[in-house]
């Protein structure tokens, strides 16, 4: 009897340390996503409500690959410096860009979407059936880079993308119900 | 409570999977995306681009792929359009995407600040180094004395050949081309026996029975990559598998992959190549009309002094043997005979060559399928086929000239891609002799033992960032021109050696200028494109020359696969009738056979870390140098593997790791060539031996070629040991009891079985 107790509290404080692990782990998994909806802390406070609103740019004039291939692609620093060469200058957050290319250092941004290495998602499969940049992505053109930040807006799980491809939305270049987008998992999983 | 072992076993990988799930998460720079600095319009990040250029890392001249990411060169592959290698690389092509980015690359130009050989530079711009060599160049030739002025390339072919070669002779200056390790015998040989001035192709992937004396053609012998290939065919791409025979008396990678060892004695493959010759021409075997011509009418008996059981005893290779191969030569059409290597480095090399190639004559071979393919002359007139080197002998004539003032003393020596101070033997002393001349200029991309004796350092390019071309050579047996186009943007302030010999002689002006009257390699090449398209043959035909250039540049060449080679001069050659027996330095217990290394070469590879990561083939060694003993040599002198030995020439001594390797030759003693470097990389400086410090400067006086496996070395244990870096032994292997695929032996067990060199092994 002695023998099994000892055994039986052994075990109960290998689950209780696993399971706390378990408890610690997704609390940090939810207080990441938590802080990843409040959007992450990038270098650089961007805003997209001045650049895609106010100024009009297409989402496409700075994530050119978006419409090419697989991933969008952050704009160089050299890009911001064809307006910020002299525009906004002065400003806090404009010369964080403006020093960064006058000493060729590139701007690390922290990255908010992010699918695992076993998918393979193709942004120019999705602008071709005619999706607009924000009907995934969120009011991204509202975000002012300090109170909202870009922040993931659907889950990127596999379930979200599955209720989407079987049926999906209206978009720019086909109505809704015009049959479903491919589900064949080797499609995403290469 | 009574827990069931279900139970149990369900809460612990409950529990442990809690616990392992918590530790596992991605890197946290996983979750950073950069905007990079630069990014050209036309530019992705994370696409890549393809660039067809043309290997620089050997002589062989393969057709390359290279990946380039972001402006950043990232892999290179070979280029499977390219008929030398067909999409094949090897380690060292592999490699070159190091050096590019290497962190001792000379990144401009320097001048000496310490003294000469200390390695001491500071740099300066390069205004004022050309400016510095242009006035010495103007001075020289001003004053009548441009002879005074010495340039010393790598055996250049293409137009970098044709630039130094125009410079060279306008100038008036001495042109020197250094090779490691020298074909000067092969092209006599060639000449001698089928008038031919470029190397053939030796048609291994259809032969049916190759026998090869000394060359190492799957490991480092010409055209590796090349060959490879052809092996490939010639085992498993026809119905009836090859035969190959590999006779020499170290057991090298070549031999690995052939199907009988002849342990021949060190200098005696003429000698046994004339046996065969005397067996084929005794019972009939070969071409009769041609066994009369080479033996001048007399037949076998002018072969008499070569019959197999005289010469058995000298070559160590038993009369039955000579005859049963003598036989199987002949028998099994097409035959194939090759020679290089350590047969053609010996003091009687030419006439080992001349009789292992007269074989091919023998059974009909010269010229057809299977045997030796002749290459037809370059479709650019003017522009160098062959890399021809100088041999051995030019080099003891310029230490001549340079230590006894013999001519006109040397005002200016010029070196580019060439390190003879680290290669050249040392007994020859070399750096030391060349200390006496005013002006040192090096071309170098890296710091090496030569360009450590440089005043002035105007580096290279690395071929990545160059323009170029090339004649591959041996040429695939039609014509084929390779064009090299830069593959990044030059990463340093370096310039290429074209142009800036290009710049150089519009700076001299007068003759020099007008025999070159191009301002940079690009135009130059992009006027042979031009004489290329108006060919309207080959591989790229196109009618409008934009179209061409592009269409060119994607292939990576241009080459006619229908414009064969032409037919073997009908030479009125004779077999010799006396041996000629090789000669050594000294008269020292073993025969030295230094070899170049499959992947460092002759030491040019040494200051690339994954070159020096790459195991040898046969003793899995890395990043050293190692001694090569038999079983029974190490156990007379009581030496185990890691016990550091002296190996002691006439002219000097170096110590290295002993590697007991059982197919050696009792009497040989085999070291790979390319470390020992005083002055290199990181990676390279200060590492292992040099086997060229110790070799004798003996020559085949027939060529002036230097003897390389002449030189005759004692042993001396020096009570020091190191762990050999090594990758065999450092895993254990277990093998499946009852399944045992592998023997595994104990070292000392080698001693009661046949040694090399006794009966068939």
């Amino acid at each position: 009897m002695r023998p099994r107790l000892i055994i039986l509290g052994l075990l109960v404080a290998v689950v209780a340390l696993g399971g706390g692990a378990v408890v610690v782990f997704a609390a940090a998994q939810t207080l990441e996503r938590i802080q990843q909806n409040a959007g992450p802390v990038q270098p650089v406070a961007f805003p997209h409500n001045l650049h895609a609103v106010a100024l009009q740019l297409d989402c496409l004039f700075c994530h050119r690959n978006a419409d090419q291939g697989d991933a969008a692609t952050i704009p160089s620093v050299e890009q911001c410096m064809f307006c910020h060469v002299v525009a906004g200058k002065g400003l806090p957050e404009v010369e964080k860009v403006r020093s960064a290319w006058e000493q060729g250092q590139p701007i690390n941004w922290v990255r908010v979407h992010r699918v695992p290495d076993h998918v393979r998602f193709v942004h120019e499969a999705h602008i071709r059936a005619g999706f607009d940049c924000v009907q995934c992505h969120g009011p991204v053109q509202n975000t002012d880079g300090k109170t909202r930040k870009v922040k993931i807006e659907r889950s990127l799980q596999m379930g979200d993308c599955l209720a989407c491809h079987r049926d999906p939305p209206a978009t720019s270049a086909r109505p809704a119900g015009s049959g479903s987008a491919p589900t064949d998992c080797t499609i995403c999983h290469k | 409570m009574a827990l069931s072992r279900r139970q149990f076993l369900q809460l612990s990988a409950t529990s442990l999977g809690g616990a392992l799930y918590a530790g596992c998460s991605f890197p946290a720079k996983e979750l950073l995306v950069q905007s990079p600095v630069r990014l050209p319009e036309d530019l992705v990040t994370g696409l890549d681009n393809w660039y067809a250029s043309g290997c620089g890392q050997c002589p062989a001249g393969c057709g390359v792929v290279v990946r380039v990411i972001e402006g950043r060169a990232k892999k290179l592959e070979g280029n499977p359009f390219h008929p030398v290698n067909g999409g094949k690389s090897c380690a060292r092509g592999q490699a070159a995407v190091q050096a590019v980015y290497h962190p001792d690359r000379i990144q401009g130009p320097l001048r000496r600040t310490g003294e000469r050989g200390s390695g001491r530079f500071a740099p300066i711009s390069w205004d004022e180094g050309l400016n510095q060599l242009t006035g010495e160049l103007q001075r020289l030739r001003g004053s009548g004395a441009a002879d005074g002025a010495v340039l010393v390339t790598a055996p250049l072919r293409g137009h970098l050949g044709l630039v130094v070669q125009q410079f060279a002779s306008a100038y008036g200056l001495q042109h020197l081309s250094y090779e490691p390790v020298e074909q000067t015998a092969l092209r006599a040989a060639m000449k001698n026996l089928f008038g031919q001035d470029l190397l053939p192709e030796f048609d291994i992937a259809r032969a049916a029975y190759v026998l090869s004396f000394g060359a190492d053609p799957l490991g480092s012998w010409l055209s590796p990559v090349h060959y490879g290939r052809a092996y490939g065919e010639f085992r498993q791409g026809r119905a009836k598998r090859g035969t190959f025979v590999q006779v020499e008396p170290r057991f090298s990678t070549t031999t690995a992959g052939a199907d009988e060892w002849v342990p021949v004695r060190p200098g005696t493959e003429g000698i046994l190549a004339l046996s065969l010759a005397q067996v084929i021409v005794a019972e009939k075997l070969g071409e009769q009309s041609v066994a009369d011509a080479l033996t001048g009418g007399a037949g076998a008996r002018a072969l008499e002094a070569f019959q197999p059981t005289r010469v058995a005893a000298e070559t160590g290779v038993p009369a039955e043997r000579i005859v049963a191969l003598a036989r199987a030569f002949a028998g099994n059409r097409p035959a194939l005979a090759v020679g290089g290597g350590s047969a053609a480095a010996h003091t009687n090399g030419l006439f080992n060559l001349t009789a292992i190639y007269a074989l091919n004559l023998l059974v009909g071979s010269a010229g057809k399928p299977g045997g030796l393919l002749f290459n037809p002359p370059p479709t650019l007139k003017g522009v160098p086929a062959a890399g021809v080197a100088a041999p051995f002998r030019a080099w003891q004539d310029l230490v001549g000239r340079l230590r006894e003032g013999r001519g006109r003393p040397v005002s200016l020596l010029m070196v580019h891609a060439a390190d003879p101070v680290y290669g050249l033997p040392g007994a020859l002393q070399f750096g030391e002799a060349i200390g006496k001349v005013p002006l040192i200029v090096s071309f170098s991309s890296f710091m090496d033992d030569t360009a450590a004796m440089a005043d002035l350092i105007l580096p290279d390019h690395t071929f990545l960032e160059s323009w170029g071309s090339d004649i591959p050579e041996p040429g695939p047996g039609h014509e084929a021109v390779t064009f090299q186009q830069p593959a990044v943007a030059p990463v340093f302030e370096t310039r290429p050696f074209g142009d800036v010999l290009l710049t150089l002689a519009e700076e001299v002006g007068g003759a020099v200028q007008r025999a070159l009257p191009w301002d940079t390699m690009q135009t130059l090449l992009r006027e042979a494109a031009g004489l290329l398209q108006r060919e309207q043959r080959g591989v790229v035909r196109e009618a409008e020359f934009p179209v061409f250039w592009t269409k060119l540049l994607q292939r990576g060449g241009w080459w006619d696969e229908l414009s064969k080679g032409p037919a073997p001069a009908t030479r009125p050659v004779q077999l010799p009738q006396v041996a000629v027996a090789p000669r050594f330095a000294g008269d020292d217990e073993y025969h030295f056979l230094p070899f170049p290394s499959v992947s460092l070469g002759a030491g040019e590879g040494a200051h690339l870390p994954w070159l020096q990561a790459t195991p040898d083939p046969l003793t899995t060694v890395t990043w050293q140098t190692w001694v090569e003993l038999n079983p029974r040599t190490a156990h007379k002198l009581g030496l185990q593997e890691g016990d550091v030995v002296a190996v002691v020439s006439p002219h000097g001594e170096i110590e290295a790791p002993v590697y007991v390797y059982p197919a050696a030759r009792e009497d040989t003693v085999a070291m790979p060539m390319g470390q020992g470097h005083r002055h290199s990389s990181r990676w390279s400086e200060g590492r292992g031996v040099n086997p060229a410090a110790i070799l004798a400067p003996l020559l085949d006086e027939q060529t002036g070629a230097l003897a390389w496996a002449a030189t005759r070395v004692r042993l001396r244990p020096t009570g020091k040991r190191l762990r050999l870096p090594k990758i065999e032994g450092s895993v254990i292997s277990i093998q499946r009891p009852g399944a045992d695929v592998v023997e595994v032996t104990q070292a000392a067990n080698l001693l009661d079985r046949p040694q090399a060199g006794q009966g068939t092994v």
